[in-house]
């Protein structure tokens, strides 16, 4: 590369800062999304797995319980008796500070020493203490200091309801604090106090020599499972999975936008050039040459962008991370990431992405400017013409696009991540076909135009007769509005559809429910004299029972949904394909059971499907009597009646009561009677009106989205950056054009409002053209990718307020465009701008 | 070295009590708890009444206690074997506590167990801890059973036989004990004085002779085993000043019918703590207390492990005896590298002069480091 | 014998246009020897500038042969063609077409540079030529700071510093006012001679084309040697 030509390019590059920068800002937004989700993600992920391995340490083998837990004596049997002497007791249990959730742990530190590795160096008579005193535990010291709280300080927390107030005797160092963060360890003993669960095991982490575990797999009682600790996390990242994919996804939104960003400054940056570049090849710079340093500009902005990218997306990762957490936290399981965890990978990854990109999008300005004639005669009109006639190709080529695209998600069966190149293929394709749009549009407005003013009869003109920057332009912006319309579309769809789930399924006025201390939430639950008394209160018509319990399952776990029917209970389920004709029979009779959608869907089950599950006595198949609609569990559910679950599994227990008043009676009032009728027992409990879990299930919904309204806003930004740069940049380029307006006597001010016409016009086009792709968008969001990631099927609503803000944020984005060069249009005298070439 | 971290700290605390007359570190561990002080733990400042079979069972309100075993064995085909076996208690404090969990306890067992296959010269040793709950670890009395898991010593109802099972990722031994000797209260009628300060004592008694027939599994078969076992039990509450090094304690079971103890505590001055004291002893019981001054140990021939240097070979000169004894091993590498190290092992007792087998017995050496 | 800068023989070139084919350039026949200056007259729309972009080798001729210096650049295919133009071809245009974002200096050094040209021999030849052309001062001026002639001069420069076998000047003095185009043109056929470059100038000014060693004339096409006055 001949270092003039280098020089040159540069100097190009700063002559025009506007240009440069904004696109430069482009980049960087669009690599601070990218990095800024990844790294959320990954620390999320890195966090479970760390925790997953620290907690599991070097067990090769756990025995799982069931709803009951392990018994204890299953422990000492297989320790003494079989001669496992590589086995560790596990307690573990949720305790709430404040609105946080901690892990307690109890270990029983004497059968630790091949397990783990979790502390550091103690204080002298922690373990001690540990022993001996109740409520005593350890903190790990990076939640101690974040919580401000030292060694033998008091810590007061919730556990299933009750307070308590626990001893941190001293605080967990470890090799790697970020893996005990949000953990309390105490003594086994202490976290069967605590938990109140005395001869109950959650878990036994065991060593095994191979042979060992069929030959205890075998032997296990009925209930208990033996796994691999490293499929049960596998198990549990998969759950994750889903959710994370779209947060990636999201973020290539913005990178995308921000593509067309590059993509369009490069194009300009050519158009601009194209006299200089017809002289370069002129003194016989070559083809490869002028290729070369195009790509060399644009590989220098992508560079600086995506460091600057890097710097930003550290920056929005502290944020996303507390995002990304609480949805798991909220949706999956329990998860304290504090921390970020920094990645070189996936700062590499983003810069990778950021760089690559942006040569992507100057590739075809790159390959246009390597095909400049070198003769300078080149008109623009000429330049206009041939826009023109490749237009029927640029179409065809975004129709076949937008086929493929389809293609591609019909065939590609449930893939989530071909599901997503579809949806970019169609977006592309789309992008392709709008400056064919423009101008038919403008062909069409010309017409109608002809009886408007001169100005609008100017602006109009201008957009058609200058395609190859509008529509290039036009097609960035309608892209960007379209994503945060389709985004807005599916969003919206998903919470009127969980809406209107919950108010159908919610078929009592009181729930009654057992607080829990588990992370699987499946243990609390109601003495079984709670519903006699409730039902005995004469504002109470009628009650049920529910209770949500994870089974282990030969796939694994399996949620099942154990319901005590009243007389409507039945209403609360809507099904998508008609259910067995007798479907109610059949299933109080246990012969039949309920699949949620997301699980038929995940399993490739239909109504009349059999399934088997693993009971006390044995493996059991059951048909499917009717598939529900079912927005609560994105893993699936089976419903079963509580008098099958109960002869199976012998578990009569149930964790809710559904309370249906008598008319007339005041949820209110109800509530304080079933408080008082409930009174003296020894239970923790919570007591909701079917409004405050309509209220809070929406309010979970709302906390889940959160992150993508923020990923959507800021796909709208580098949108936002991308308008105003290409408007701008057009407007500029006009400079001349229109300086010899002036001069044929144009008033600034005229001058200014024709600018601000054309750009709103352009923002009115791209508004326009949104709509179809942001409806499209939200299709394929709903149909493919909503589905194929969590299983549920979401009836589209087209809110028309989306319709307009679309509509608005694109003119609006495309006027502010315009004030600056308006404002500098109005400034420049006539006789400079006509000199300037 | 042990993984989980606070289990140092537990090491520590236990390491003491791993021998005969430990309290110089257990001491220290004491005060290092954060002053567990011996509050509230009953301590042996007088004699008192022994009754048997019950105080084969546990003391739980002293601090520490053990059932220490340990023989030289003599397999079917020809091959010589010695033991170690001791199941140690530990209460960090002397009341339990009352809870609905079954793992919360006051007490923490610690087992040892060695095994010396003396025609290989092959040693090796294990630990193990538990906490006495959840079935895990405990003692009983009437009858007899004091277990740390799959270790196993109880005592058969009624007939005074012991039995011990000791199975290990190496070998497996299973003995039926028959007492060969009364029990020999040691020191003043079983009080044994370890410090000048009153209640810095703990109680002991010794079976010092019990006939041993089991079976050896040892790297794939099962090998018939006799020979000689040594019992000790002691339980006690003391500390002691700090001025001890270590100790060397022999245990002798002379082909005469005699058998012989004593320790000879170290101070770190070198010199022989008065306190040392012993006792000689044959089928019929009690023959003589054995005081420092009674008896001359010279040590002749060192084994060296790291930094220890452990001497092996001892010149025993006992008054009244005319003959010097020679007391020797066959195996120098019986070092007990556990979470407290020490030397542990089978020795051979032979008249200097002539190199007369008399007898054989244990050897243990703590305090080399 | 002189060896022959432009050898040109029987070319032809025609456009189309719509369904019909326009021709541009019939059978041209022309040969410029080394060193030689030869101006190209004709009227605007007669195929100058594509008789121009067909000898520079950025138009390809229907048929015919265009050798210049001995190589016959009809035959050539790119890159080869670039390079040669790059060697052997200067330009002098009448919107002088500088790099505007580099300096006089920089300008002039642009086809040492792509010619590979020495380092060390590089800002000599340079400095040579800015004194050739009397822009010594305005060396470090970025062309938009330039006078049109000054550009003019420059663009001379430019063509001429890598010693090319023939410079190519379309309508050189076209934007420059009498004074400034003489004086462009004066330099331009001065240091041509110098360096011993063939000189073609094409003009539809007789005045300009009388300063030529001979005039050819192109008319609808067709391009004659004969004189001046029976051209015009």
């Amino acid at each position: 590369m001949s270092r003039l030509l280098l020089i040159s390019a540069l100097r190009h590059l700063h002559r025009h800062p506007w240009q440069s920068w904004l696109s430069i800002l482009g980049i960087a937004l669009g690599v601070a999304v990218i990095v800024g989700v990844d790294l959320a993600n990954q620390s999320a992920r890195q966090a479970f797995l760390l925790s997953a391995e620290s907690l599991t340490g070097k067990a090769t083998h756990q025995i799982i319980g069931g709803p009951a837990g392990i018994p204890e004596d299953l422990y000492r049997e297989l320790r003494i008796e079989q001669g496992l002497r590589q086995a560790a007791p596990i307690v573990e249990g949720l305790v709430k500070l404040g609105a946080e959730n901690l892990q307690l742990i109890g270990v029983d530190p004497l059968a630790e020493e091949n397990f783990r590795h979790l502390s550091g160096e103690l204080a002298a008579d922690a373990a001690r203490r540990l022993f001996l005193e109740p409520a005593s535990v350890l903190l790990s010291s990076i939640t101690a200091s974040r919580l401000g709280v030292a060694a033998d300080d008091n810590l007061t927390v919730t556990i299933a309801g009750r307070e308590v107030t626990l001893q941190v005797v001293d605080l967990l160092e470890g090799d790697n604090p970020a893996v005990l963060e949000g953990l309390l360890l105490a003594d086994i003993s202490t976290a069967q106090e605590l938990l109140d669960s005395p001869g109950r095991l959650d878990r036994i982490d065991l060593i095994l020599q191979p042979g060992q575990a069929e030959r205890l797999a075998d032997t296990l009682p009925p209930g208990l499972h033996l796994e691999v600790p490293a499929s049960r996390t596998r198990v549990m990242m998969e759950m994750i999975d889903a959710f994370q994919i779209n947060l990636a996804a999201m973020s290539l939104l913005a990178m995308l936008v921000g593509a067309f960003l590059i993509y369009n400054t490069m194009t300009f940056s050519v158009l601009r050039r194209r006299q200089l570049l017809a002289t370069l090849r002129l003194l016989g710079v070559t083809r490869q040459a002028l290729f070369r340093l195009l790509l060399l500009e644009a590989a220098l902005m992508g560079l600086v962008g995506a460091g600057a990218g890097l710097v930003l997306g550290i920056f929005t990762a502290q944020y996303l991370v507390e995002l990304v957490t609480r949805t798991i936290n909220d949706l999956y399981f329990v998860l304290t990431v504090k921390q970020l965890i920094i990645q070189p990978v996936v700062l590499l990854k983003g810069f990778l992405v950021g760089v690559g990109v942006t040569l992507l999008a100057a590739l075809a300005p790159a390959i246009e400017a390597a095909g400049t004639v070198p003769v300078s005669a080149l008109r623009r009109s000429q330049l206009e013409q041939r826009v023109h006639r490749g237009l029927p190709w640029v179409g065809l080529l975004g129709i076949a696009a937008l086929l493929l695209g389809w293609l591609l998600i019909a065939v590609s069966g449930n893939s989530l991540l071909a599901g997503f190149s579809g949806l970019f293929l169609i977006i592309s394709g789309y992008s392709l076909l709008v400056p064919p749009g423009v101008a038919l549009l403008s062909r069409l407005s010309n017409r109608t135009g002809k009886r408007r003013g001169l100005l609008v009869r100017f602006a109009l003109r201008g957009i058609g007769a200058n395609l190859s920057r509008t529509g290039l332009s036009i097609a960035s912006l309608s892209v960007a509005v379209a994503a945060t319309l389709g985004v807005s579309i599916m969003i919206s769809s998903f919470r009127a559809t969980v809406a209107d789930w919950l108010a159908y399924t919610l078929r009592s006025d009181i729930y009654v429910s057992a607080v829990s201390s588990r992370a699987s939430s499946s243990d609390a639950t109601l003495l079984p004299e709670t519903r006699q008394r409730i039902q005995a209160l004469p504002e109470v018509a009628e009650t049920s029972t529910g209770r949500r319990v994870t089974i282990q399952s030969r796939h694994g776990p399996v949620d099942l949904l154990v319901l005590d029917f009243a007389s409507n209970t039945h209403e609360g389920f809507k099904f998508l394909e008609p259910p067995l004709a007798d479907l109610w029979a059949g299933y109080q009779r246990g012969e039949l059971l309920l699949t949620s959608e997301p699980y038929a869907y995940r399993h490739g089950l239909r109504t009349g499907d059999p399934i088997i599950l693993d009971t006390l006595e044995g493996p059991l198949s059951l048909t499917i009597g009717g598939v529900f609609y079912d927005y609560g569990s994105d893993q699936g559910l089976i419903g079963l009646p509580a008098s099958a679950y109960t002869r199976y599994w012998g578990d009569a227990a149930f964790a809710t009561v559904g309370v249906i008043l008598q008319p007339g009676v005041e949820p209110a009032a109800a509530t304080s009677a079933i408080r008082q009728a409930l009174e003296g027992f020894d239970q923790d409990l919570r007591i909701r009106s079917n409004r405050e879990i309509r209220d809070y299930s929406i309010g979970i919904f709302d906390r889940t989205f959160a992150i993508t309204q923020v990923l959507r806003l800021l796909a709208v930004g580098v949108a936002f950056i991308g308008v105003l740069s290409a408007l701008m940049a057009l407007q500029l380029e006009r400079t001349r054009e229109q300086a010899v307006l002036r001069a044929t006597g144009f008033t600034p001010g005229q001058l200014s409002r024709l600018t601000l016409l054309q750009t709103s016009l352009m923002g009115l086009y791209a508004g326009l053209f949104s709509l179809p792709l942001g409806w499209l968008m939200s299709e394929v969001l709903i149909e493919v990718i909503n589905r194929r990631a969590f299983g549920w099927s979401i009836t589209t609503q087209l809110p028309v307020n989306a319709v307009f803000e679309a509509l608005l944020l694109a003119v609006v984005a495309a006027l502010l465009a315009g004030l600056y060069p308006a404002w500098r249009m109005s400034r420049v005298s006539p006789a400079l701008a006509l000199r300037e070439e | 070295m042990p993984r989980f971290a606070w289990f140092i700290v537990l090491i520590l605390l236990l390491s003491g009590c791993g021998n005969p007359a430990p309290e110089t570190e257990q001491f220290q561990v004491a005060e290092a708890l954060g002053g567990a002080s011996d509050a509230g733990f009953a301590r042996a400042t007088n004699p008192r009444e022994f009754l048997f079979p019950q105080d084969h069972g546990p003391h739980p309100e002293f601090r520490n206690e053990w059932w220490y075993l340990t023989g030289n064995l003599h397999a079917e085909d020809g091959r010589d074997f010695a033991y170690q076996a001791t199941l140690f208690r530990i209460a960090l404090q002397p009341e339990p506590i009352d809870s609905p969990s079954a793992w919360r306890s006051n007490q923490i067992w610690m087992g040892h167990a060695a095994l010396s296959d003396l025609q290989a010269g092959k040693h090796t040793a294990f630990e193990r801890f538990a906490r006495q709950g959840a079935g895990l670890a405990g003692a009983e009395s009437l009858p007899l059973r004091v277990w740390l898991e799959d270790w196993q010593l109880q005592q058969a109802g009624g007939t005074g036989v012991w039995k011990l099972q000791i199975p290990t990722e190496e070998f497996d031994l299973r003995l039926e004990l028959k007492p060969a000797s009364p029990i020999i209260l040691q020191g003043d009628n079983g009080l044994s004085q370890k410090s000048r300060t009153p209640g810095n004592a703990s109680y002991y008694y010794s079976i010092p002779r019990l006939t041993a027939n089991g079976a050896l599994s040892y790297r794939g078969e099962t090998l018939r085993v006799n020979g000689q076992s040594w019992l000790d039990r002691e339980w006690s509450t003391s500390a002691l000043g700090p001025d001890q090094q270590g100790w060397d304690w022999f245990s002798l079971q002379l082909n005469d019918g005699r058998n012989l103890m004593f320790y000879q505590l170290r101070r770190k001055d070198g010199s022989v703590d008065p306190l040392s004291a012993g006792s000689l002893s044959d089928e019929r019981g009690l023959r003589q207390h054995l005081r420092p001054e009674m008896i001359r140990l010279t040590p002749l021939k060192y084994w060296v492990s790291g930094n220890r240097r452990y001497p092996i070979e001892w010149r025993l000169e006992l008054e009244g005896e005319p003959h010097p004894w020679r007391v020797s091993t066959r195996l120098a590498d019986q070092e007990m590298r556990l979470s407290v190290t020490y030397w542990e092992g089978a020795v051979e007792v032979r008249q200097e002069s002539s190199g007369d087998l008399l007898g054989k017995g244990y050897l243990e050496m703590t305090g080399y480091d | 014998m002189q060896r022959l800068a432009v050898d040109i023989s029987n070319l032809s070139r025609s456009y189309r246009e719509g369904n019909r084919s326009h021709p541009v350039i019939r059978n041209a026949e022309m040969q410029i020897q080394a060193g030689e200056c030869v101006a190209l007259l004709g009227r605007s729309g007669s195929g100058k500038s594509t008789l121009l972009n067909l000898i520079a080798g950025i138009d390809r001729p229907d048929s015919g042969e265009i050798s210049i210096d001995g190589e016959r650049i009809t035959q050539l295919k790119e890159p080869a063609l670039t390079l040669f133009r790059r060697r052997q071809i200067g330009f002098v245009y009448q919107f002088f077409n500088l790099i505007p974002t580099l300096t006089t200096r920089e300008n002039i050094a642009l086809p040492l540079e792509l010619n590979n040209c020495s380092i060390a021999t590089m800002p000599k030849k340079v400095a040579q030529m800015l004194e050739a052309v009397n822009l010594t001062e305005r060396g470090d001026a970025y062309p938009d700071q330039l006078s049109g002639g000054e550009q003019q001069r420059v663009a001379i420069a430019r063509a001429l510093v890598h010693r090319p076998a023939l410079v190519l000047a379309d309508e050189p003095t076209g934007n420059l006012d009498q004074a400034a185009g003489e004086n462009a043109l004066d330099l331009m056929i001065a240091l041509a001679r110098e360096e011993q470059s063939s000189l073609l100038l094409v003009t539809h000014s007789l005045t300009v084309a009388q300063r030529a060693d001979r005039i050819l004339t192109l008319q609808q096409g067709q391009l004659s040697e004969q004189g001046a006055e029976l051209a015009w």
